[in-house]
C-alpha cells in the first residue's frame, strides 16, 4: 500500500548485519602493550622509521624486520572536533570529543579526548595518553588534559 | 596520448529520488548524454560506472546498469574513489580513448544514498578513513574530519564560522538557479549560523546533504568528436593525487595536499595557470572544504580563502566563479555522481548553456576538482572550449 509520504517502495526483507573479523596477528604486541597500560608502536629495523598506527612492514624501505619501541604519554593538541551527531553503531554514546595529539617524537594520534569540555580545549594544550577498556574488555586509548 | 573530448553531456535531478531505483536514475542521464551525443548506443565501447556504493542493494552497479540501458559486450567496471569516484570513471573512459582503445565511451557517476536511514549513512561515511584507528573506538564521522581542519584553519588564520556560513548562503544562492539541484532555496547568513550543530564548528548548514542522482558524459576522440559535435569539450588535463588513510600521517590540516599536488599536475599538462580559468567546480562537501580548496587550487594564498570569498570573487562576475551550480552543498552529493556532474556543468558553462547561472567566458576554460574522503584521493581535470 502507497503512504501518503512516499511512493511505492519494495522494503527488503534480507537484512544484514555485518562484524568483521580483523587479523591482529603483526601487531598484537600494540594491543597488549595497552592492556599492560603501556603504549607503543613499531620501529623498522632497516632504516629506523616509527610509524603510527603501527605495522610490521616498513612503509620506508619494504624491510619487515621491525620493532617495538615506547611511544610515552605525552602529547600537544593539534586540532578537534566534537561530534554531536553520532553514527549509527555509536548511537548508545553521548557526544564526544575528538582530537589529534602530538606526541614527544612528532608522530601524532587520534582520540577521544576525556576528562574536559569543548570549551577548555585550545590547540597547542598539553594532553597525556590514557588507556581505556571497554564493557567486553577491550583496550583503547584517550587523551585527557595533562595536569 | 590522443586528444579526447566530452561531446555528450546528462545530468539527473539530484536530490532524494525515492521515485527511482539504481538502474533507472542512472538511466535518466545516461539517455540524455547519448542523445546529445548523438551517437548509436553500439558505438560505444567501454562504459565505467563511477560509484561508491554500500547504500543501496546492488553489489554490481555497472551491470545493473548496463542491462537496463541496454549495454552489451561492453569493456565496463565500477570504479571507487570514494567522493572523486565520478572522476576516476571519466579518467578511466579518457584514458581508453587516448590510448587508442576506443574511439567512443562512456562514463557514469551514480550514487542512491537514501535506501538506509540517515545515520547508517553518516555511519558509511564515517567509516571511508581507517575503520580500526579511526572508528572502531573513536565513531569518527565525515562531517568531524573536516571540522578537525575547519578548527585548524580558524587557529592558524582566524578563519571564522561566519566565513564559512558565507559559502552555504552562496551554494544555495545559486542552487536556486538551477533546477536540477537538490536546494531551491536561498538561506540567510544568520540561518546558516543557527543551524544545529553537526561537528562543531560545523553545523548543518555548513555540510553537503544525503543524496541520490545520476550524471553521465559520452567521451570521443579526435576524430570522431569532430565528426559528431559542433562544441566539443577537450580535456586537456587530469591530475591525480592521494594521501595517507590515516589523518594522523598528515603534515596539516589547513589544507589537502592532495588537492594541491593534483591541481598543479593538472595545470602543467594543460599547460595554463589558475589566471587562465573561466569558472571552476570545487569540492564543497563542507564549506570549510570550499575556502580550502581556493587555497589549495591556487586562486589565493593560503589563508586568503575567507577574504577571496567575501570579496565576491567566486561569485559569477568575480575573478574565478566557484561552484555556480550549488556546489555539493546545496546541489547535493550523490557521492559516485559528484565528479561526473561537476564535468557536465563545466561543459555547459564552456559551451554557454548554463542558463540562468552561465559565467562569461574568456578564456575558455574550467576547473573540476573532486576530492575522494578527507583528501584521501584527489582528481583535477581542465576542460577547455578550445582544442
Amino acid at each position: 500500500m502507497m503512504m501518503d509520504s512516499e511512493p511505492p517502495t519494495l522494503h527488503s526483507r534480507r537484512t544484514l548485519s555485518l562484524r568483521f573479523n580483523i587479523p591482529i596477528s603483526k601487531t598484537h604486541q600494540f594491543w597488549d602493550s595497552l592492556r599492560d597500560g603501556k603504549f607503543v608502536t613499531t620501529k623498522c629495523r632497516g632504516c629506523g622509521m616509527v610509524s603510527f598506527p603501527p605495522q610490521s612492514d616498513c612503509p620506508e624501505c619494504m624491510s619487515g624486520d621491525a620493532e617495538w619501541v615506547d611511544l610515552g604519554t605525552e602529547a600537544e593538541l593539534v586540532t578537534f572536533t566534537y561530534v554531536q551527531v553520532t553514527p549509527t553503531s555509536f548511537v548508545a554514546n553521548d557526544p564526544y570529543l575528538v582530537g589529534i595529539g602530538r606526541l614527544g617524537n612528532g608522530l601524532k594520534v587520534l582520540a577521544w579526548i576525556e576528562g574536559t569540555t569543548l570549551e577548555k580545549l585550545t590547540p597547542g594544550m598539553k594532553l597525556k595518553v590514557e588507556f581505556r577498556k571497554t564493557g567486553d574488555g577491550s583496550s583503547y586509548y584517550v587523551f585527557v588534559p595533562a595536569t | 596520448m590522443r586528444q579526447v573530448a566530452i561531446v555528450g553531456i546528462g545530468h539527473s535531478k539530484f536530490g532524494r529520488r525515492t521515485d527511482v531505483n539504481l538502474g533507472e536514475l542512472a538511466f535518466e542521464s545516461i539517455k540524455q548524454a547519448v542523445q546529445d551525443a548523438g551517437v548509436e548506443k553500439k558505438q560505444i565501447e567501454n562504459v565505467t560506472v563511477g560509484s561508491a556504493g554500500g547504500w543501496y542493494e546492488e553489489s554490481l552497479p555497472a551491470v545493473i546498469v548496463n542491462e537496463y540501458a541496454g549495454f552489451d559486450k561492453v569493456g565496463t567496471m565500477r570504479v571507487e574513489a570514494a567522493c572523486a569516484s565520478g572522476s576516476a570513471a571519466v579518467r578511466s573512459a579518457y584514458l581508453s580513448i587516448a590510448s587508442g582503445e576506443a574511439e567512443i565511451a562512456l562514463a557514469v557517476g551514480l550514487e542512491k544514498m537514501t535506501e538506509v536511514d540517515t545515520l547508517t549513512s553518516v555511519e558509511l561515511m564515517g567509516r571511508a578513513g581507517s575503520y580500526v584507528w579511526e572508528f572502531e573506538n573513536y565513531g569518527m564521522t565525515f562531517p568531524a574530519y573536516y571540522a578537525l581542519h575547519a578548527v585548524a584553519h580558524m587557529k592558524t588564520f582566524g578563519t571564522t564560522e561566519e566565513d564559512m556560513a558565507r559559502v552555504a548562503v552562496k551554494a544555495h544562492h545559486y542552487a536556486s538557479m538551477n533546477p536540477l539541484a537538490q536546494f531551491q532555496k536561498e538561506i540567510t547568513l544568520e540561518k546558516a549560523l543557527s543551524s544545529q550543530v553537526v561537528s562543531w564548528p560545523l553545523k548543518l548548514y555548513d555540510a553537503c546533504p544525503i543524496s541520490d542522482g545520476s550524471a553521465a558524459v559520452v567521451l570521443a576522440s579526435e576524430d570522431a568528436a569532430r565528426k559528431l559535435s559542433d562544441t566539443p569539450i577537450w580535456i586537456k588535463g587530469i591530475g591525480v593525487s592521494s594521501d595517507s588513510a590515516n589523518l594522523s600521517r598528515r603534515d596539516g590540516y589547513v589544507g589537502l595536499a592532495a588537492t594541491v599536488d593534483a591541481s598543479r599536475k593538472a595545470y602543467a599538462l594543460a599547460k595554463i595557470t589558475p589566471a587562465d580559468l573561466d569558472v571552476a567546480t570545487c569540492h564543497d562537501c563542507f564549506t570549510i572544504a570550499e575556502i580550502m580548496a581556493y587555497e589549495d587550487l591556487g586562486f589565493c594564498a593560503k589563508g586568503d580563502g575567507p577574504k577571496l570569498l567575501r570579496d565576491g570573487q567566486t561569485e559569477i562576475g568575480g575573478r574565478i566563479p566557484v561552484n555556480v551550480d550549488g556546489g555539493l552543498k546545496a546541489k547535493g552529493h550523490p557521492v559516485g555522481a559528484t565528479g561526473v556532474s561537476m564535468m557536465v556543468e563545466v561543459s555547459k558553462q564552456l559551451r554557454g548553456e548554463a542558463g540562468k547561472h552561465q559565467v562569461p567566458v574568456k578564456h575558455g576554460n574550467g576547473l573540476v576538482h573532486n576530492v575522494g574522503g578527507t583528501g584521501h584521493y584527489c582528481y583535477v581535470t581542465v576542460l577547455s572550449r578550445d582544442q
